[in-house]
């Protein structure tokens, strides 16, 4: 916490390398004790694990292909973590997760109890802030699983939609394209602020979640009080959520799933439109790994209804479509090489200023990240990464970074 | 005729002087009845703690895939070993199980030079892999009713872990001679055919702190020797 204190406020560079500098520091003997295992306390009654990761890459304050709703370059982050689970009894448990990007504020990312009612029967109970259950990555997303730096598109990328504002027109949306890391609308809230992800990977959402999973097949089902755009802690417009997936293993190494969302996702605070706009959103995930590889790969499709006050001729829903895939091929025991091709599409909508045309609401990206990673220890990798973003319009439209990572996990 | 008893007493006489050539050589040297055996007890001041997943709170629900882990398994050896430790044997080839997301068995010693099968008897896939100086491996993804195998050529301790389940680890350790024992499931071990003499008895767990003792080895005779090892 004195470090946390020391640092607040600093240029991340200075936090980055005053962090680097003191675990340098550190005596040997001391960096020996480091755990490699999860921590346990009360005769492992209780048990803590925990992720660092310094993250580094140049700055992108023109293009903002990496930003994150919690206003972050997801190629230029120091993170955090730890995690706690209480298991008082066999078939209770209280998990939590504390989390910090660049030492600004601690935050709590996960809090809810986990209940197994029946013994004989693979039910489970959660209820507080809840892990995702639409879709596979969002449930990936720890350092031991993730095999590159960056996100995906549909989980980072910032639209330029708003719960807390709406555009009154076609034309309103049209001037934000490109525009997600800071948008802004004429109805609700007046000031400049980030747009929405189709799933946002960096918050949980609040509520209850039942699943069912024998053998080889899973189900879950959860009600929320926000959505997948944007979970929420407190509720702000008295619509849920119920999201729900399911998901096979046919073979040994395969996993296939279907997921579906719905919710109310616009904040009370914006005045007039239809009651309870919803984003709807389906999705399906697969994953085959075999030997040394590894693919990964997923499709999600969302929909939001605006509460325009001109409808467009295309009607009050927009659309969005993101796929992208993953490999990963191990070389030797130490080394990887990882790949990911993602493409983030959106539906067509016509205004004033596209003459009448229909164009994307948004302006299409394509991304391509590749690299790789070395394994210093079974918990402490390095990855370098090179990521080429191309997006079909805004003020920059084609960018490339280049990130390494220093990932540590018990 | 008359060579006939002759070659019949050469014969004899090369036979006489060939036992006797024989057991004068093997007097010699520590003959199997005169070496000894060491043998006891490992106990802990406190039982090690069994290998926990990390609190994954990503998961949707209770992980109760996983068997226990045994780290109760210990490794006594001497160090350093006598010559005729070095001389070779014909073993069955030692395998280490993959069952409940669980390596059985949990320590496994072996001599420099041994092939190790890993053998997938799980609903899942593993990934069994190796950093560690000695032997660094990774076997990839297999299915259950497959085996892959690693041959430890170089002494010292090999960690092992499947890529897919953190809380899955084993140890091999691998000895440039046959003087160690695994003790089972109550501590207990015995070393056997230990020439007589003075020698350095260790005792290991992964979870303990290393533990040596000096110990005297007499002919054709049995010595207690226990251990109670204390956590890191």
């Amino acid at each position: 916490m004195i470090i946390i204190a020391s640092l607040r406020g600093r240029h991340f560079v200075s936090k980055i390398l005053s962090v680097a500098s003191l675990l340098l520091l550190l005596p040997g003997s001391v960096a020996a004790q480091w755990p490699s295992e999860p921590v346990r306390l009360a005769d492992g009654r209780i048990r803590l694990g925990g992720e660092v990761s310094a993250t580094f890459g140049a700055t992108d304050d023109e293009a903002f292909f990496n930003y994150t709703d919690y206003e972050r370059n997801a190629l230029r982050t120091f993170r955090a973590v730890l995690s706690a689970q209480w298991r008082p009894a066999e078939r209770i448990a209280f998990l939590g997760e504390l989390r910090t990007d660049d030492l600004d504020r601690l935050g709590a990312y996960a809090a809810f109890v986990r209940v197994r009612p029946w013994a004989n029967l693979p039910l489970d109970v959660q209820a507080g802030r809840i892990p995702p259950v639409f879709g596979a990555f969002g449930r990936q997303a720890y350092l031991a699983d993730q095999i590159l730096i960056g996100y995906p598109l549909a989980y980072q990328y910032l639209t330029s939609i708003r719960a807390d504002a709406v555009p009154a027109s076609a034309d309103d949306l049209l001037r934000m394209r490109a525009r997600g890391w800071l948008s802004s609308f004429p109805v609700g809230a007046p000031h400049d602020a980030p747009g929405l992800p189709l799933i946002s990977a960096f918050r949980w959402d609040t509520g209850v979640q039942v699943r069912w999973a024998p053998q080889a097949f899973e189900a879950a089902v959860s009600v929320t009080t926000g959505t997948l755009s944007n979970p929420r802690l407190r509720d702000d417009n008295g619509g849920k959520q119920l999201s729900g997936r399911i998901a096979g293993r046919p073979l040994t190494g395969l996993v296939v799933g279907a997921s579906g969302a719905r919710g109310a996702w616009i904040s009370d605070d914006v005045p007039g439109g239809p009651q309870s706009p919803a984003q709807t959103a389906l999705g399906a995930d697969i994953e085959y790994s075999r030997d040394h590889w590894l693919v990964r790969s997923e499709l999600v499709w969302s929909r939001w209804d605006i509460p325009f006050t001109t409808v467009p001729p295309e009607g009050a829903t927009i659309g969005a479509l993101a796929r992208w895939i993953e490999g990963r091929y191990r070389l030797t025991p130490r080394i990887y090489l990882a790949a990911r091709a993602d493409r983030l599409t959106f539906s067509r909508i016509s205004g004033a200023i596209s003459n009448g045309v229909a164009v994307p609401w948004e302006a299409p990206v394509t991304r391509f990240e590749f690299g790789g990673g070395y394994s210093l220890q079974r918990n402490l990798v390095l990855r370098a990464v090179a990521q080429v973003n191309r997006r079909d319009g805004g003020r920059v439209k084609n960018r490339t970074f280049f990130s390494t990572q220093v990932a540590w996990w018990f | 005729m008359s060579l006939v008893p002759g070659l019949t007493g050469f014969l004899l006489c090369l036979t006489v002087f060939l036992l006797c050539l024989f057991c004068g050589t093997y007097a010699g040297l520590p003959s199997a009845a005169a070496n000894g055996a060491i043998r006891g007890r490992v106990e802990f001041r406190r039982a090690p703690a069994d290998n926990e997943p990390r609190p994954n709170v990503a998961d949707l629900g209770m992980h109760t895939g996983h068997g226990p882990t045994d780290r109760r398994r210990s490794v006594v050896y001497l160090d350093p070993a006598p010559r005729a430790a070095f001389d070779t044997r014909d073993e069955p080839r030692p395998r280490m199980d993959q069952r409940n997301e669980t390596f059985i068995p949990h320590v496994l010693a072996v001599v420099a030079g041994t092939t190790v099968d890993f053998p997938n008897n799980d609903r899942t896939y593993h990934n069994v892999f190796s950093l560690s100086k000695p032997r660094t491996f990774d076997l990839g993804r297999y299915a259950a009713g497959r085996s892959k195998s690693v041959r430890f050529d170089t002494p010292g301790i090999v960690r092992v872990f499947c890529e897919i389940h953190s809380h899955m680890s084993a140890y091999i350790l691998v000895f440039s001679h046959r003087y160690f024992a695994v003790t089972d499931d109550e501590g207990r071990y015995r070393i056997d055919n230990v020439p007589p003499g003075s020698y350095t008895v260790v005792a290991w767990n992964e979870a303990m702190e290393l533990e040596s003792r000096r110990v005297t080895v007499p002919d054709n005779g049995d010595v207690d020797l226990n251990f109670l090892l204390s956590r890191r």
